[in-house]
């Protein structure tokens, strides 16, 4: 057991597990999602502060859920519908900034943020140039030294 | 009246001292000889009266009903019960910056403890700096927001603090805690700044703000889950994190001091990382000045928003003072600060590091990015856009992800490289235990991508821990572990809050992906099922208490015939006040939390709407374990070598010896600090870790 536990028999079991799980999600995936639940989160509520439409506990935000279930229900797409209330309240009540315009950098930087990032990764670290071999008397020199650091130690008070 | 009178002298008495203190402190560190430790200790005692006798007088204030003064007049109400005039103090504007002014100087007397003379160079330059943001923070209480205006006409009563503050026991410990965090940045700041203008480089500065650092880390860590936990408990929408402006402007901080205090170990053990150390520090402490000016302004409309004073614009200018101040310091002498070397492989301890680093910078970015967007946008077109929570999970998912997974692979990676062979050999037993965990809980019946990563994270993490607890215990018994995490605090207590913060993400992603919700409008007697229970609806009840009316929806849940829990939400009206405060019901049970949040009552029906989470609880735990984690690092107190100690020159005996003391355990294996202190030398350094 022990030795099977060792290198690769564990990371053959690994393997195998991991892919058990992936499979088991993969699976899961043809859920039927709540439409009008996930739209309302997109939607904010524009008689409160920053809070959603799914969330509010206002009466404009009960009217819009009855709305949105509305339209869910009639088969109108989800960009439809939100497009429906970007028409009516501008674009402040979709929590999510459209990509164009003024809010397309608000998408493009962090985009850009990370390619900086993976770029000051490489960057940053810098391998060591090939060491030279030492000349004969700074051979003897760091080899004195480390015989005598070594004989030091001894008396050190450790903490 | 007298009060106002005594605490507003008490702050002039604050701001004077302060500007002793910087121009004494900066006196001191060009001039050693010219001034006296006393001196500064006088300023520095000056400054702590000045605050504590200013808080004591804004409490009498409120406690003895005294509305000639102007805050009390604003924020209390004859009404309001004990504990909650007692936070009134902070529940407001003016109150939280005298509350501000007084952990800055308890931050300030704490670092005087660690300047033994005004040879200390470094310490002297810090008080200094410590004395100049003193100056600022006085200035605003004394001028802008002031407390202590007295009113010429006196109300005979006031509308008491806001209702959402007067609901929860909470409001005692949040903001104080969240304070704690943001001022103790300052700290390492300060250090910064004065190594900065002394020109040196080296981990005296990180070494002597270690305990600053984890102090203001946990204080801001702990600040944050119970913000959390207070919107969970009390705002009643249902949720514990709406990446509202405000929560982002403490989230942050946060972010860029959890970076500061992992590179500070890279820079104490290997002498890199400085400038990323000085940069990060800037930034934290910048964050943390530009967080309070976002609630405060209330320039992004939030639930925190107070009222527009001119508040912010102050602290606009400050945030500007101090990013010019200290990258201009930076980009003047960062030269003397950069690190002799780089990390040689982004596979080691120092490159995982890095990594993180960046990762966390990332973090930080984007949610400031989401946060000020629609106020750049509607500075420049005047049209107003929304970046909500779509935005922020986007952009938080991935890099929480990567974090978490560099938390797996990164504490066990040794110093300067990792071959292939040991990375494996590490990571091993964690990856096959987190394996086992997730397909486990696929065939348990979840399908969550989310959940099932988590659980696997949090197991990776918590074996990793583990199986390197096991392995450099000094033997494998009880007694050998306890040495080993006595022995390394730090590392340990990193590694307990690491637990936490897994626990954290899968605490979010449990909740997230597998709650239950659903709304109901009954009348009374009408039953509807929900989380495996039946909900009724009994009737409403009304109470009248000294301040305030509440209405309560009495609803009872039974399992079958049997009555299991009877919930009361209910919502508050206050007399003074337009706005009514719903307060939800929360059952806690081991399994979930059964959430139940009125949106509307009258004397037909009541709508109520309904969550059910699993383990929340451990959202909380989690939290508490983070916190432990950081309070366990800073337990370390062995002390350091008499060799090891920096001298110093002039004005008193042996400085930092006992700030430093922390860092021994990491310190002393890795680092020979030169004898002479100070100087811009390159440090003696034995390669470091087993």
């Amino acid at each position: 057991m022990r030795e099977f536990l060792t290198r690769r028999g564990a990371w053959l079991l690994a393997a195998v597990l991991l892919a058990v799980a992936v499979a088991g999600v993969l699976a899961g995936r043809d859920r039927p999602t709540d439409r009008a639940y996930e739209l309302e989160q997109r939607l904010r509520c524009p008689t409160c502060q920053s809070v959603s439409v799914a969330d509010s506990p206002s009466d404009t935000a009960a009217a819009m859920r009855v709305t949105v279930a509305e339209q869910v229900a009639a088969g109108r797409s989800d960009q439809e519908i939100l497009d429906y209330f970007r028409a009516r309240y501008g674009f402040w009540v979709l929590f999510d900034p459209p990509a164009r315009g003024a809010t397309l950098l608000v998408w493009v930087l962090p985009v850009l943020a990370v390619v900086a990032a993976a770029a000051l990764l490489v960057v940053a670290v810098r391998r060591p140039a090939p060491a030279e071999p030492l000349a004969e008397d700074e051979r003897a020199r760091v080899y004195a030294e480390v015989r005598r650091l070594a004989a030091d130690d001894g008396q050190d008070e450790q903490p | 009246m007298i009060a106002a009178a005594i605490g507003w002298t008490a702050v002039l008495l604050g701001l004077a001292s302060s500007v002793v203190l910087a121009v004494q402190g900066l006196r001191a560190q060009r001039h050693p000889d010219r001034v006296h430790r006393g001196q500064l200790r006088i300023a520095v005692f000056g400054m702590v009266a000045g605050a504590a006798v200013a808080f004591l007088a804004l409490e009498m204030a409120l406690l003895t009903d005294d509305f000639a003064v102007s805050y009390v007049a604003a924020n209390h109400a004859r009404a309001t019960p004990l504990l909650f005039t007692v936070t009134s103090a902070w529940s407001a504007l003016e109150g939280s910056i005298v509350l501000w002014v007084l952990v800055l100087a308890g931050f300030t007397a704490a670092v005087l403890r660690g300047v033994r003379g005004t040879g200390d160079r470094l310490g002297t330059g810090a008080l200094g700096v410590m004395g100049l943001v003193g100056v600022f923070f006085f200035g605003l209480v004394s001028t802008v927001a002031n407390p202590f205006r007295i009113l010429a006409v006196v109300p005979p009563d006031g509308p008491g603090p806001n209702p959402l503050l007067q609901n929860h026991i909470l409001v005692a410990f949040h903001p104080p805690l969240l304070y704690v965090g943001y001022v103790g940045f300052t700290v390492p700041f300060a250090f910064a700044m004065s190594a900065l203008l002394r020109g040196e480089a080296g981990p005296d500065w990180l070494r002597r703000t270690r305990r600053s650092n984890l102090v203001a880390w946990t204080g801001l860590s702990g600040g944050l889950v119970l913000g959390a936990w207070w919107s969970y408990e009390v705002l009643g929408w249902g949720g514990f994190w709406a990446w509202d402006p405000v929560e982002n402007a403490a989230l942050v901080p946060w972010l860029a001091g959890t970076a500061f205090i992992h590179s500070a170990v890279v820079q104490v053990k290997r002498g890199m990382l400085q400038s990323w150390n000085v940069l990060l520090v800037i930034a934290t402490f910048a964050l943390t000045i530009l967080g309070t000016f976002l609630t405060r302004s209330s320039v992004v409309a939030s639930v925190h928003g107070f009222t527009r004073s001119a508040v912010g614009p102050a602290l606009l200018g400050f945030l500007l003072l101090v990013l010019v101040a200290g990258l201009g310091l930076f980009a003047v002498r960062g030269h003397r600060v950069v690190s002799g070397s780089r990390p040689e492989s982004l596979v080691s301890r120092e490159g995982a590091v890095l990594v993180n680093n960046v990762l966390l910078a990332l973090f930080a970015f984007v949610v400031l990015l989401g946060t000020l967007y629609p106020v750049f946008v509607e500075a420049f077109t005047g049209a107003q856009v929304s970046v909500g929570r779509p935005f922020f999970d986007r952009m938080a998912v991935p890099l929480g992800f990567a974090l978490l997974l560099t938390m797996a692979i990164g504490p066990f990676l040794p110093y300067r490289l990792a071959t292939g062979r040991v990375v494996a050999d590490r990571l091993r037993l964690p990856v096959l235990a987190a394996s086992a965990a997730a397909a486990a809980v696929v065939l348990a019946g979840i399908r969550s991508a989310a959940v099932v990563v988590a659980v696997f994270l949090a197991v990776a993490i918590v074996a990793g821990s583990v199986r390197e607890l096991l392995a450099t215990a000094p033997s494998r018994s009880l007694r050998g572990l306890l040495r080993l995490v006595r022995g390394r605090r730090g590392y340990w207590g990193g590694q307990l809050a690491h637990v936490g913060l897994v626990l954290v993400a899968l605490s979010i992603a449990v909740s997230g992906a597998l709650a239950q919700r659903s709304s109901a409008s009954l009348t009374p007697g009408q039953s509807v099922p929900f989380a495996g229970y039946t909900l009724t609806y009994e009737g409403q009840a009304q109470r009248q208490l000294p301040d305030r009316t509440v209405l309560a929806a009495r609803f009872v849940l039974r399992d079958g015939d049997r009555v299991v829990r009877v919930a009361e939400p209910r919502l508050s009206t206050f007399p003074n006040q337009v706005q009514a405060v719903a307060a939800p019901s929360v059952w806690t049970t081991p399994r979930q939390d059964v959430y139940i949040a009125l949106t509307r009552l009258d004397d037909q029906r009541a709508a109520v709407n309904l969550y059910r989470y699993p383990l929340m609880w451990l959202l909380w735990a989690a939290g508490l374990l983070i916190v432990l984690g950081g309070a366990w690092a800073l337990g370390a107190h062995l002390p350091i070598p008499r060799r090891l100690r920096p001298a110093t020159v002039a004005g008193g005996g042996p400085s930092a010896a006992d700030a430093a003391p922390a860092a021994a355990p990491e310190s002393a294996e890795a680092t020979v600090q030169p004898a002479s202190g100070g100087q811009s030398a390159t440090q003696g350094q034995v390669p470091a870790d087993a």
